[in-house]
C-alpha cells in the first residue's frame, strides 16, 4: 500500500479509479468472501492465497489466532519509520522555533548572562516538540494505515459476515486486487475448502 | 462488606477473605513436578548446551589472567615512572568500571526476582554470576582507601581525596562531619556488606535450587531482592558519593547517584550481550536465548545505554549551567579544558547520539554479533565516562603532575582491571549451569517471543 494511496483515500475530491468489474446491479465489487469452520481451516486457506500471491485481502475473525501473521504473509509495518522520521521533524522544527525566535528575530533580551542562542534551554522544547509530534505520527499514522476512521464497511452489508464475530471464520479478496478474477479467485477460494462463497457489493 | 444471605436467620456469612500473601493457585508441587519433568524431557536443555565443561577456555583464562595482573603491575610501575597521582586514579577508573557491571549485575538479578520477570530467566545466571564476583572490585576499593589512608599519615593528605587533609578551608570543616576517614571506613565496610551479602546469597540459593530443586527458594530470593533494591539503591548512591562525588569536596549534585547507577545498568547489561553472544557464536544455548531474548536484551541495552544515560547527564549539567553557582559550575570547568573539552564532547556524540541511532533499529537488536558489538562498544564508553569523572581530578591545582607520555597508563589500568573480571567470570561461568535449570519459570521463558 503506497502512503500516497492512503492519503488520497482521505480526500473525496481525488477519484476513486474505475472499477473493473460491477455487478448486475451496476455497483462495483468490493470483493468476494468465504467462510470456513475452524481456525485450522482458516489458517491453511491463508497459506495458499498467500502463496497464490494476493495481497488486498483479509482473514476475520472472532479472536485472534496465533502465527495467522506468518500464514497471510503480513509484512511488517512501516510505522516505525514514519515514527521516527516525523518525530525527527518535529525536534528540528522546536530548535528552528527557538533559535530564530532568540538568536536571530530578537537578541535584545538576556536571560541571566547566557548567551544568545546557547542550545541548553531549548533541549526541553526540541524533546517534548519531538515527542509530540513523535506521538502524533504513531497515532494518525496508525488509523490511516489501517484505513481509519471511516463510516461503513462494503463487507457489513453482508448479514453472514456479521457471524464472524460469534464464530464463523472467512477470507475476504477485494477486487483491486492486482491478480483478482471473479472466476479463479472464487476457483482459488473453494479449492481452500471455502464454503458460501459471496459476491459483496460496494455501495458508494 | 457484610453480604445478606437470602435465607437472612440472624448470621452472617463473611466474606471469602483474598488470598494472603503467599497462598493462592500461583503454583503447586504436583505443576511445578509436571514442568520440571517436561523441561527435563527438552532436548535443548542437555549437556553442553546449558553446561561448559570446567576446562572451557581455560587457556584464555589463564592468559586473561597474565594480563590483567601484568597490566595492573605496569600501572603500578606508572606511579612510580609517572605520578602516583595519575596512577591511582587510572586505577580508580577500572576498578569502579568493574564495580560499575558488578553492581548493575546485582540490580538487574534482584529487579528480575521482585518482579517474578519471566522473560530473562535465562539471563539471570550470568547476571548473578557477575554479582558473584563483586570481591574483586571491593579489594581494588579497599586497595584505594588503603593507599589514602597511608597518604594521609605519612604525607598529610590523600592522593586523590583533597579532602583529606592538615589545612581545611572554611568549605571543608563545615563538611568534616560527614567527609572524615573514620566514617569513611564504616561507610565502606555498611556497602561492602550489604552488597557481599546480597550478591553471593542470591547466588548461592540459585545454585541450591539447580541441585535440589526446590522451588522456595525462588520466594526467599524475591523476598530478599525486594528490600535489596531499596538498600541497593541507597548503597550505591552513597557510595559514589563518597568514591567520585567527593573527589572534588566543594562540588555537589544530587543526580550523582543515579549517574553512576545508570553506567553500572549499562555496563552489566553490555557484558551480558557480550557473554550470551560469545556462547551463541560457539553454538551453546541453541534454542534456549534466542533472538527474542535479544531483542529485548538489546531493548534495555538502548534504553540505559544510550537514553538513561543523556537524560541523566544532560540534567545534572543542565541545571548547574543555569544556576551558574561557581562552586558546582568549577566541575564543568575542569572538564572544558585542558583538553578534556574533546573528552566532553566524544561522550556527547559516541554515548548518545551514536548509539541511539544504531541500537534503535530492531535488526541490530536482534543479531547476536552486532548486539555484542555494540556492547563493547558501550563497555569502552563506560570506561571513558568514569576517566571523565575521576581522571581530570589529578590535575586539579597541580602543575603537570605526570607528563605529556603518561597516556599509557589509563590504557593498562582499564585493560588490566577488564581481563582480570573476564578470567574471573569465565571461570565462574564453567563452573555451573549456563542457565537456572529448575526455575518455575524457565518453561515459559523458552518460549518468549515479541509480537512488535
Amino acid at each position: 500500500m503506497s502512503i500516497v494511496q492512503t492519503v488520497a483515500d482521505y480526500l473525496p475530491i481525488v477519484p476513486k479509479p474505475r472499477p473493473k468489474y460491477v455487478t448486475e446491479n451496476g455497483k462495483r465489487v468490493h470483493g468476494l468472501i468465504a467462510e470456513y469452520d475452524t481456525p485450522a481451516d482458516v489458517y491453511h486457506a491463508a497459506e495458499k492465497i498467500r502463496d497464490a500471491g494476493y495481497k488486498k485481502w483479509d482473514v476475520h475473525s472472532p479472536f485472534p489466532i496465533h502465527g495467522i501473521e506468518e500464514a497471510m504473509g503480513v509484512k511488517r509495518t512501516i510505522l516505525p519509520y514514519i515514527v521516527f522520521k516525523v518525530g525527527l521533524g518535529g525536534a528540528f522544527g522546536g530548535w528552528l522555533l527557538q533559535y530564530w525566535i532568540t538568536a536571530v528575530d530578537y537578541t535584545g533580551f538576556t536571560v541571566q548572562g547566557k548567551p544568545y542562542g546557547a542550545w541548553e534551554p531549548f533541549t526541553m522544547i526540541i524533546f517534548e516538540l519531538g515527542v509530540l509530534h513523535a506521538a502524533f505520527a504513531a497515532l494518525i499514522g496508525m488509523l490511516m494505515l489501517n484505513g481509519l476512521p471511516r463510516w461503513n464497511h462494503p463487507l457489513f452489508s453482508s448479514d453472514r459476515f456479521l457471524g464472524t464475530s460469534q464464530g464463523k471464520f472467512m477470507i475476504g479478496i477485494e477486487a483491486t486486487d492486482k491478480s483478482f478474477d471473479p472466476e479463479a479467485s472464487r476457483a482459488l477460494l473453494e479449492s481452500t475448502g471455502g464454503n458460501d462463497i459471496e459476491i459483496i457489493e460496494d455501495d458508494d | 462488606m457484610i453480604r445478606i444471605e437470602k435465607n437472612y436467620d440472624g448470621t452472617v456469612t463473611p466474606a471469602p477473605s483474598p488470598a494472603k500473601h503467599g497462598e493462592g493457585p500461583v503454583m503447586t508441587d504436583d505443576l511445578y513436578e509436571k514442568r520440571l519433568a517436561a523441561l527435563a524431557a527438552n532436548p535443548a536443555l542437555q549437556g553442553e548446551n546449558v553446561r561448559l565443561p570446567e576446562s572451557a577456555g581455560a587457556g584464555i583464562r589463564g592468559g586473561l589472567a597474565v594480563v590483567g595482573v601484568g597490566c595492573l603491575a605496569l600501572t603500578a610501575l606508572g606511579a612510580v615512572v609517572h605520578s602516583p597521582t595519575h596512577a591511582l586514579a587510572s586505577f580508580e577508573v577500572a576498578v569502579f568500571t568493574v564495580l560499575a557491571i558488578c553492581l548493575g549485575s546485582l540490580f538487574f538479578t534482584m529487579l528480575f526476582q521482585a518482579i517474578n520477570a519471566y522473560w530473562p530467566v535465562t539471563f539471570r545466571r550470568q547476571l548473578e554470576q557477575a554479582a558473584g564476583l563483586i570481591w574483586l572490585p571491593l579489594l581494588g576499593m579497599v586497595a584505594v582507601v588503603l593507599i589514602e589512608l597511608f597518604s594521609s599519615l605519612f604525607t598529610g593528605h590523600g592522593v586523590l581525596f583533597q579532602w583529606l587533609t592538615e589545612d581545611p578551608g572554611y568549605l571543608l570543616e563545615k563538611k568534616s562531619g560527614y567527609l572524615n576517614l573514620g566514617f569513611l571506613l564504616v561507610r565502606f565496610a555498611i556497602y561492602a556488606g550489604i552488597w557481599l551479602f546480597l550478591a553471593r546469597s542470591i547466588l548461592s540459593m540459585s545454585l541450591e535450587q539447580d541441585a535440589t530443586g526446590n522451588r522456595m527458594l525462588t520466594r526467599a530470593i524475591r523476598r530478599r531482592a525486594s528490600w535489596g533494591i531499596l538498600a541497593f539503591a541507597l548503597t550505591v548512591a552513597f557510595a559514589s558519593f563518597d568514591f567520585l562525588m567527593s573527589l572534588d569536596f566543594r562540588f555537589f549534585s544530587t543526580m550523582w547517584g543515579v549517574y553512576f547507577f545508570a553506567g553500572a545498568a549499562m555496563s552489566a547489561l553490555a557484558v551480558t550481550t557480550i557473554t550470551f553472544s560469545v556462547l551463541r557464536l560457539t553454538g551453546r544455548l541453541t534454542g534456549i536465548v534466542t533472538d527474542e531474548h535479544y531483542h529485548d536484551l538489546g531493548k534495555l541495552l538502548f534504553a540505559f545505554g544510550a537514553c538513561f544515560w543523556a537524560y541523566i547527564a544532560f540534567s545534572q549539567y543542565f541545571l548547574i549551567w543555569y544556576s551558574n553557582i561557581p562552586e558546582e559550575t568549577a566541575y564543568y570547568v575542569y572538564r572544558q579544558e585542558g583538553g578534556w573539552q574533546v573528552l566532553s564532547m566524544i561522550l556527547v556524540i559516541g554515548h548518545f547520539i551514536i548509539p541511539f541511532m544504531i541500537l534503535i533499529s530492531r535488526k541490530v537488536k536482534r543479531n547476536v554479533l552486532l548486539a555484542a558489538v555494540m556492547a563493547a562498544y558501550l563497555l569502552i564508553f563506560q570506561v571513558l565516562d568514569l576517566t571523565w569523572i575521576i581522571r581530570p581530578m589529578a590535575y586539579v591545582g597541580v602543575e603537570n603532575p605526570a607528563g605529556p607520555g603518561s597516556w599509557w597508563i589509563d590504557v593498562v589500568a582499564s585493560v588490566g582491571g577488564l581481563a582480570l573480571f573476564a578470567s574471573f567470570l569465565m571461570r565462574a561461568l564453567a563452573s555451573a549451569p549456563l542457565i537456572p535449570m529448575k526455575d518455575p519459570r524457565l518453561a515459559t521463558t523458552l518460549e518468549h517471543k515479541n509480537y512488535v
